[in-house]
């Protein structure tokens, strides 16, 4: 049995509160999407902000009524089955205000752990368990509102520890966090799947981020499944084609947008005013994209040949960066 | 029971913060007073003819005061469920609950009753203070025989509030639209002058209101009466109960599928 399975999954959102005899207008989100994830595996979706991800989160964890197909979770479908489904997963939304900042971690996990049925005999235990998993346990009587952002979201995931669930859904989990909370959250995603065999289904708008820590990734883009692979399946896309990054000043980057190449914006410096394009680009084209550049009023200030990375699939597949 | 989780949560919330439960009862001090005198001064004294003659009690302090704790109490549950859930809304929480096993209809409740427990423990303080200062005589039967009354009162105002539980999760913002109800029912419900003074439909629309009952019945518990004496009132809340239970669910049931069409997070 896989752990999720999804068939042509819809999300359609009305623009206005659909009242009885009251003419709506209904926005696209998601747009027929199928795949599977296994038992134990981390799988990613990756895609722009807007692109679907977070609708197709809230789907299957029960959130969200879908428009058009099916979908199961450890073999429950998400319309009939709720609270089943409910019982054995657990999900880190998006955002940092998902915990009572007026409460303490402890109190925190205590309450989640009573809506979750967590037996009354094991929830000391688990709760002292997982705060000291993710390192609060010595704070665990600080009110949330004192904690820094890193620390809350080590909280939100040792909530959504708190019934042991079996599927994990992760939305986003690193997002806007600093360098170390990121890399403390993401080596501890990975250790939950190697360690603890959780199947994650984890969103992410950062490449680098799917590329480090998933088995396998669908990129999704307004509301499609454009590719779906391991990541090094994916990167044999772009086999072959090596990347260009083009390092230029004073680039006006709606210009892009006219140029025939499929180059994206990768990195801005606001302060220095430069701007870092990169994208496939022929050996033969290359003198002419350096040309075009310089008409447009740009410096170059470097030219170098990259390994193609994901965020070379990507550029390819949907054209942004 | 998860139930007693969410009261737990709720509770320590407030409490957690003195001032916060300090101002919530002078609020209600200040409020009391100023409709008190504020009827005195009309009235050119604490005794009415007309109050007594109309309700049976002349007292004006004693009818204000019954009344005014009553109507706090009514609108509890409402102003749990439409400023509650909006918090949790606000706050981001409500998916995060929503996302839980727990049924959704536990939660609110749960949300309602800590509301209504925690306004009753500082209407009691209210209430003691207003009887204190105006001098009202209240005997420990008065209270014991109000008990039951009151509990259903409870039940007839948790179900009356229920109807905004489903609104407020799919509409988001409807303060405005529960205050028109919560003044209305100040008005309509003869809290702090006779309904008899107005005209014959505003009457009989006040029977549709469970406050108009529940001050009725609490009333002549004040001056003496009998079950059987307030017996009518206590045949409308037990109606009021079910009717309002009854539509509070199926509103709740209709919005609670558009909602879960539309999304419940996001403010």
């Amino acid at each position: 049995m896989k752990a999720i399975e999804v068939r042509e999954l819809r999300k359609s959102y009305p623009k206005k509160i659909p009242l009885p005899f009251r003419k709506v207008q209904w926005v696209e989100a998601v747009r027929g999407i199928s795949f599977e994830v296994r038992r134990g595996e981390l799988f990613g979706l990756l895609g722009p902000n807007g692109a679907g991800k977070t609708t197709t989160i809230k789907m299957l964890t029960t959130l969200l009524e879908p428009s058009g197909g099916t979908a199961a979770v450890l073999g429950h479908d998400i319309r009939r089955d709720a609270r089943e489904i409910r019982k054995r997963i657990n999900l880190v939304a998006e955002g940092e205000r998902t915990l009572y900042w007026r409460l303490s971690a402890y109190e925190n996990l205590k309450y989640f752990a009573r809506i979750y049925y967590v037996p009354k005999s094991e929830e000391k235990e688990r709760i002292e368990g997982l705060l000291k998993l993710v390192g609060l346990w010595e704070r665990r009587d600080d009110l949330i509102m004192n904690y820094s952002r890193g620390m809350k979201q080590r909280l939100a995931i040792a909530k959504a520890l708190i019934n042991d669930p079996e599927v994990l859904f992760l939305d986003e989990p690193t997002l806007g966090l600093d360098v170390q909370s990121a890399l403390f959250v993401r080596e501890f995603i990975r250790k939950l799947v190697d360690e603890q065999k959780k199947t994650v289904l984890l969103t992410t708008h950062y490449l680098g981020e799917a590329e480090e820590l998933c088995d396998r990734i669908a990129i999704i883009d307004h509301g499609r499944i454009i590719a779906l692979d391991t990541p090094e399946g994916l990167k044999r896309l772009v086999k072959g084609e090596d990347a260009v990054e083009i390092k230029v000043r004073d680039f006006p980057a709606e210009k892009l947008e006219k140029f025939p190449w499929k180059l994206a914006v990768v990195k801005e410096n606001t302060e220095r005013g430069t701007v870092t394009l990169r994208g496939q680009v022929d050996e033969d084209d290359l003198p002419k994209v350096v040309e075009l550049l310089v008409k447009s009023g740009s410096r170059i200030l470097s030219v170098e040949q990259k390994e193609p990375t994901l965020e070379d699939v990507f550029i390819k597949l949907t054209g942004r960066d | 029971m998860a139930i007693i989780a969410v009261i737990e949560k709720e509770f320590r919330m407030f409490f957690r913060y003195p001032l916060r439960v300090f101002s919530s009862i002078l609020v209600g001090i200040v409020f009391l007073l100023q409709f008190v005198f504020f009827g005195q001064a009309v009235l050119g004294g604490r005794y009415s003819q007309l109050l007594a003659s109309s309700t049976g009690i002349g007292d004006y302090p004693t009818y204000a005061l019954v009344g005014y704790v009553l109507w706090w109490l009514s609108v509890s549950p409402m102003e749990a469920y439409v400023w509650g859930i909006r918090r949790e809304l606000q706050r981001g929480t409500f998916e995060t609950n929503i996302a839980a096993p727990v049924r959704i209809t536990e939660l609110l409740l749960g949300i309602a009753l800590s509301w209504l427990i925690m306004d009753s423990l500082l209407m009691t303080v209210v209430f003691a203070f207003g009887a204190l200062i105006f001098h009202i005589s209240i005997t420990f039967s008065i209270l014991l025989k109000s008990l039951p009354v009151l509990m259903l009162s409870f039940l007839a105002f948790l179900g009356f509030g229920f109807i905004f539980a489903g609104l407020v999760m799919m509409l988001k913002h409807i303060g405005p639209f529960a205050q028109i109800f919560e003044f209305s029912m100040l008005f309509f419900s003869g809290i702090f002058f006779p309904l008899g003074v107005m005209p014959g439909i505003v009457v009989e629309f006040s029977k549709i209101l469970p406050l108009t009952h529940s001050v009725s019945a609490i009333r002549g518990i004040f001056i003496g009466k009998s079950y059987s004496e307030i017996a009518p009132s206590i045949t409308w809340l037990i109606l009021l109960v079910f009717v309002y239970w009854l539509i509070g669910y199926a509103i709740f049931r209709w919005a609670e599928r558009v909602t879960r069409v539309m999304g419940y997070g996001g403010y």
